[in-house]
């Protein structure tokens, strides 16, 4: 326990090192160049204050939020499904696993001219390209993992008359909880990204890639580092202080 | 519950396990299985669980073909088959959940079980927060809860320590007088076989078949092994570990 609170307090301080450094390195080409060019910090966080307190922000907020929302939340559920039903599958799994390489070495940006096309102009291509993003790490991890839980652990519950449900619910998927948690990890990194550059192409209605390729657009540099830092700030938000929370949650039994 | 192999054959592609293996187990019996490594004796085991089939021959348990795992029949492995993601507690009432008791009454049972082998106040423990030979008390436990009528046990006490394992033998003796299920053995431990069983076979190299019956019934079971030394030296001579040798040699654990 006091292990993972001084690793905790460590990692911390790591982080405000690392953002008193990119901060600081941001400011020195600051004053290096033109204001139109690259603002200083403070300018920044200025403007970051001001659009804090305008109703626009928030509106490409929830509509950036909900897209990641229901893109990766459909990727997960898909994704342990397949990588569950794949791992225990010996005849499709390699076949399987070989496709979803495949498909994962595409960027998933390079979907939305299909889905765009496919789907009409509308939140329905960024929902799909997230999803796609989140949807072969999360598969590649819980199938990897499956495939590689202990055979005693299967055959115990065999033993004891475990249905294939509850095998399913009390073994497999326990068993295969922390590396889904990296695989959710890598797939939100994934997701974030194609959500921020599929609203950037997209361009449809609110949402902060949107308004990060509109401050471009009308050459507003402010705004284009003010859209930057919000976009990192929310990211390792999300994934340094939420997903890492459910993590402890969920593996509280490594923890102790 | 009587236990019948009749002219059992398994092999693995050319690999001849076991060869037109005859027996009769009787109920109420104790039977341990000796033998150099890779001779066999746990396909026989996986077999009587129902996790294997034999390749040819039949296989009976009171009187109907074992074709699948029962938790009538049930087996103890010799180290990791408690789930790491449950506390001792869950990981002994699982055996009753499995068979779609409810919650409630799996928890009940289980403490009992868990201070039937001395585990009182460690429910709430994880199986990596306890030592071994607490692990395998639990493991008994879990086998124990569901009332098998077989018992079958995989090298159990294999990866414990001298003074644990003789520990461990009077628990599983104790749990076996007051439950009386038929026990089948297996064992690299002489001594251990000859304190629990009421018959010892000896197996030779693969492709397994008995060396040698040895019946104990009329010996009481104690560690001081004085009283087995007859047959001891007799089932460690047929093992190829010649007992007249005057230098203290660790045969003996070389074929273990």
């Amino acid at each position: 326990m006091s292990n993972s609170q001084t690793t905790g307090v460590a990692s911390k301080r790591a982080y405000v090192a690392a953002i008193a450094i990119i901060l600081f390195f941001w400011q020195v080409a600051a004053w290096f160049l033109p204001d139109f060019l690259m603002p200083d910090v403070p300018v920044a966080l200025q403007r970051l204050w001001e659009e804090l307190n305008s109703g626009e922000f928030y509106e490409g907020l929830g509509n950036s939020m909900s897209r990641l929302g229901i893109g990766y939340g459909a990727a997960l559920f898909f994704g342990i499904i397949l990588g569950l039903v794949g791992g225990t599958l010996n005849l499709v799994r390699s076949t399987l696993k070989a496709a979803i390489i495949i498909l994962q070495s595409i960027p998933s940006i390079a979907w939305v001219p299909l889905f765009l096309i496919l789907m009409g102009f509308g939140n329905m291509p960024i929902i799909v390209v997230v999803a796609i993003g989140a949807f072969f790490p999360t598969a590649l991890s819980v199938m990897n993992a499956t495939e590689s839980v202990e055979k005693v652990h299967i055959s115990a519950a065999r033993v004891m008359g475990a249905s294939k449900l509850q095998m399913l619910k009390r073994v497999y998927f326990p068993a295969v909880t922390p590396e889904l948690i990296t695989g959710a990890q890598l797939a939100f990194g994934n997701a974030w990204r194609a959500l921020i550059s599929a609203e950037m192409i997209v361009g449809f209605s609110a949402g902060l890639g949107k308004s990060l390729a509109y401050s471009g657009e009308i050459a507003d540099m402010t705004g284009v580092m003010t859209n930057i830092l919000v976009i990192a700030i929310l990211a390792a938000v999300i994934d340094q202080v939420i997903l890492e929370r459910i993590k402890h949650r969920l593996l509280r039994y490594q923890y102790l | 519950m009587e236990l019948q192999f009749s002219q059992v054959t398994k092999s693995f592609g050319d690999l001849n396990v076991i060869k037109q293996f005859d027996t009769t187990i009787s109920n109420g019996e104790i039977v341990a299985l000796v033998g150099p490594s890779g001779c066999g004796k746990s396909t026989l085991l996986h077999m009587l669980a129902g996790l294997q089939q034999p390749s040819s021959g039949t296989l009976t348990a009171g009187g109907a073909s074992v074709a699948r795992p029962s938790p009538e029949r049930t087996l103890v492995f010799q180290e990791h088959a408690l789930y790491p993601w449950m506390t001792l507690l869950d990981n002994v009432a699982l055996a009753l959940e499995f068979q779609d008791k409810p919650r409630k009454m799996a928890l009940a049972e289980a403490h009992k079980w868990l201070s039937k082998v001395k585990l009182a106040g460690f429910e709430d423990y994880y199986p990596h927060q306890v030592s071994g030979g607490m692990r395998q008390r639990c493991a008994l436990a879990r086998a124990f809860i569901a009332r098998p009528k077989v018992l079958l046990l995989d090298e159990p006490f294999g990866a414990l320590d001298a003074l644990t394992r003789m520990t461990l033998q009077s628990v599983l003796k104790d749990l076996i007088e007051e439950e009386r299920p038929t026990v089948v053995l297996v064992t690299h431990d002489v001594d251990e076989a000859l304190y629990l069983a009421d018959r010892v076979m000896v197996f030779s190299q693969r492709p397994a078949t008995v060396l040698k019956e040895v019946e104990l019934g009329h010996i009481p079971k104690t560690h001081d092994l004085s009283v087995f030394a007859d047959v001891r030296r007799e089932v460690l001579n047929l093992l190829g570990i010649d007992t007249d040798e005057h230098t203290p040699a660790d045969s003996q654990g070389e074929t273990a």
